[in-house]
């Protein structure tokens, strides 16, 4: 892959976003709502004391992280990619010398970019009003990348699994709002995982969605001691590795029976 | 008279068209049950670590969590796709279709804001009473008649002025174009899910006279568990009224710059 045409893709997104700021930044307001709303009660639950080991400045900090990472790692293919395959713009993608995930990889990069211009500010303004309180260690900020990246990957190649199903069919909707809800659930949104009533907390560590958003924020928010970090990354590994095969063998079986008029 | 047969005629064509597809049904259906259970599992976990917050047990946030599915059924059964086919994207006022909307023999505003209907709301309005009633019951005091018609007084309320705040953001279409003011307001109303006391003292203040959407949900659920001063029924009947007057006169003044999309 030669870097001019990486930059051209960025770009052509870059400039498709800027022209529908309105949209766009309401689009990243909407993302932002639910997460502030569970910051304002939980804040108001500690008053001056604490909740499950959390102060208030605690779950300001953990929130904030939150919000932030969530735009970063925020990823919609199933109804991106989904679309494209549906309606059959899938063609102009199959069509160029290169593979379409590396497309779909440049509109995620350019829309991130975007979305951290409001992200950033909008937090910034928050943290100055609610005072976070935050003393991870170094190793915490240092194993926090890792975690971040991990992160993004495991809900890129989940997203991808995901938008792969409408090869086959399109009625899959309901599929993905049972993922946005356990996403909502179970991925620390509505509070720390480590707030969980026990059931729910068991489930949370199992399943991949706390690795897709709420793991690396806890991990920058120091609330996790080492070994909670490596048992974190090593299910964030392995759900990986679990997803990324789930997605090319899908995609691969599906782009194999994909038949579409025009592009 | 003639409006409510035209509103049944209007109803009667959206249902005709929407529920031709029992796939889209159980995905409605699906996607409202999936919704009201991540709602009802997010209340447990926060009260599953506080007994009462300011004043607030579960039975009383879940009553609260009740109306506020109700209230957003119902706005979303007219008033929200109406007004959004008026002012969102692409809308009439953009298109220059709100010319036919002008012509047609029937007040401007009602048609504006009942011409969309969306009869699977209904559904999620049978869940919202349901959650209602079962809150009611966990309430532990039986509901008297007096406790009842305050509910309703208020709930009506509430329901006005919901209207109002979504009629005065679809019409600043008029002023601003391709800000989507009616998006911004359902993003807003997301906070309504929670008692205007959860929320720390400055959004609780925004929240509450700068954009009432708190009042909107939290003087009903008060009324039905027995803490609504008759003072706070009376101001947010007088606050309804008041805002019902000022987004007609906005309205009217809206129209007013109208100057079509045609050539």
């Amino acid at each position: 892959m030669n870097l001019r045409a990486g930059w051209a893709l960025i770009g052509t997104t870059w400039t498709m976003r800027l022209q529908t700021r309105g949209l766009f930044f309401i689009e990243a307001l909407s993302w932002m709502v639910a997460p502030l709303a569970f910051l304002f009660v939980w804040v108001t639950a500690a008053g001056s004391g604490t909740v499950g080991g959390f102060s208030r400045g605690e779950f300001v900090a953990y929130y904030l992280l939150l919000i932030v990472i969530a735009q970063v790692t925020n990823v919609q293919h199933e109804w991106t990619v989904g679309d494209a395959i549906a309606s059959g713009d899938l063609n102009r993608l199959l069509l160029r010398p290169m593979a379409p995930v590396l497309d779909v990889l440049a509109q995620d990069v350019a829309a991130v970019t975007v979305t951290l211009l409001f992200a950033f500010p909008v937090g910034a303004v928050l943290a100055l009003l609610l005072r976070p309180e935050l003393h991870p260690t170094p190793s915490d900020v240092i194993l926090f990348f890792p975690a971040l990246t991990l992160a993004w990957a495991l809900r890129f190649c989940w997203s991808y699994a995901l938008a792969s199903l409408a090869f086959w069919t399109s009625r899959a909707g309901g599929l993905f709002s049972l993922h946005a809800a356990l996403l909502f659930l179970l991925a620390g949104q509505v509070a720390p995982v480590a707030l969980l009533p026990k059931p729910l907390r068991a489930v949370a560590i199992l399943l991949p969605f706390r690795y897709m958003l709420g793991f690396p924020v806890e991990v920058l928010s120091g609330h996790l001691d080492a070994t909670g970090i490596a048992r974190g990354l090593a299910w964030q590994l392995g759900w990986l590795i679990v997803c990324l095969a789930l997605a090319r063998l899908l995609w691969r079986l599906g782009v194999r029976r994909y038949t579409a008029w025009g592009g | 008279m003639r409006y409510v047969r035209l509103v049944a005629a209007l109803f009667r064509a959206a249902a005709q068209q929407q529920l031709a597809d029992r796939a889209d049904f159980a995905f409605g259906l699906l996607q409202s049950i999936l919704n009201l259970g991540a709602g009802i599992i997010g209340l447990a976990v926060l009260f599953g670590q506080v007994r009462t917050l300011r004043g607030w047990d579960f039975p009383a946030t879940l009553a609260l969590l009740g109306t506020y599915l109700l209230l957003r059924a119902l706005y979303g059964l007219a008033i929200g796709p109406s007004l959004d086919g008026l002012a969102g994207v692409r809308g009439d006022v953009y298109t220059g279709r709100f010319d036919f909307t002008l012509l047609r023999p029937v007040n401007v505003q009602f048609l504006s804001s009942a011409e969309r209907w969306h009869p699977l709301a209904l559904l999620d309005a049978a869940l919202g009473a349901a959650v209602l009633v079962v809150a009611t019951g966990q309430l532990g005091r039986a509901l008297d008649a007096a406790r009842l018609a305050t509910f309703l007084v208020a709930l009506m309320a509430g329901a006005a002025l919901l209207y109002a705040l979504a009629l005065a953001c679809a019409t600043l279409v008029f002023w601003l174009p391709g800000l989507f003011f009616t998006w911004l307001f359902d993003i807003v109303f997301e906070l309504a899910r929670f008692p205007a006391q959860l929320y720390p003292p400055w959004t609780r203040l925004v929240l509450t006279s700068i954009i009432p959407i708190a009042v909107i949900t939290t003087v009903p659920a008060q009324a039905l568990t027995g803490t609504l001063h008759v003072t706070s029924l009376a101001g947010a009947v007088a606050l309804a009224g008041a805002a019902l007057v000022a987004a007609t006169m906005l309205f009217r003044r809206g129209l007013r710059r109208y100057a079509s999309a045609s050539s």
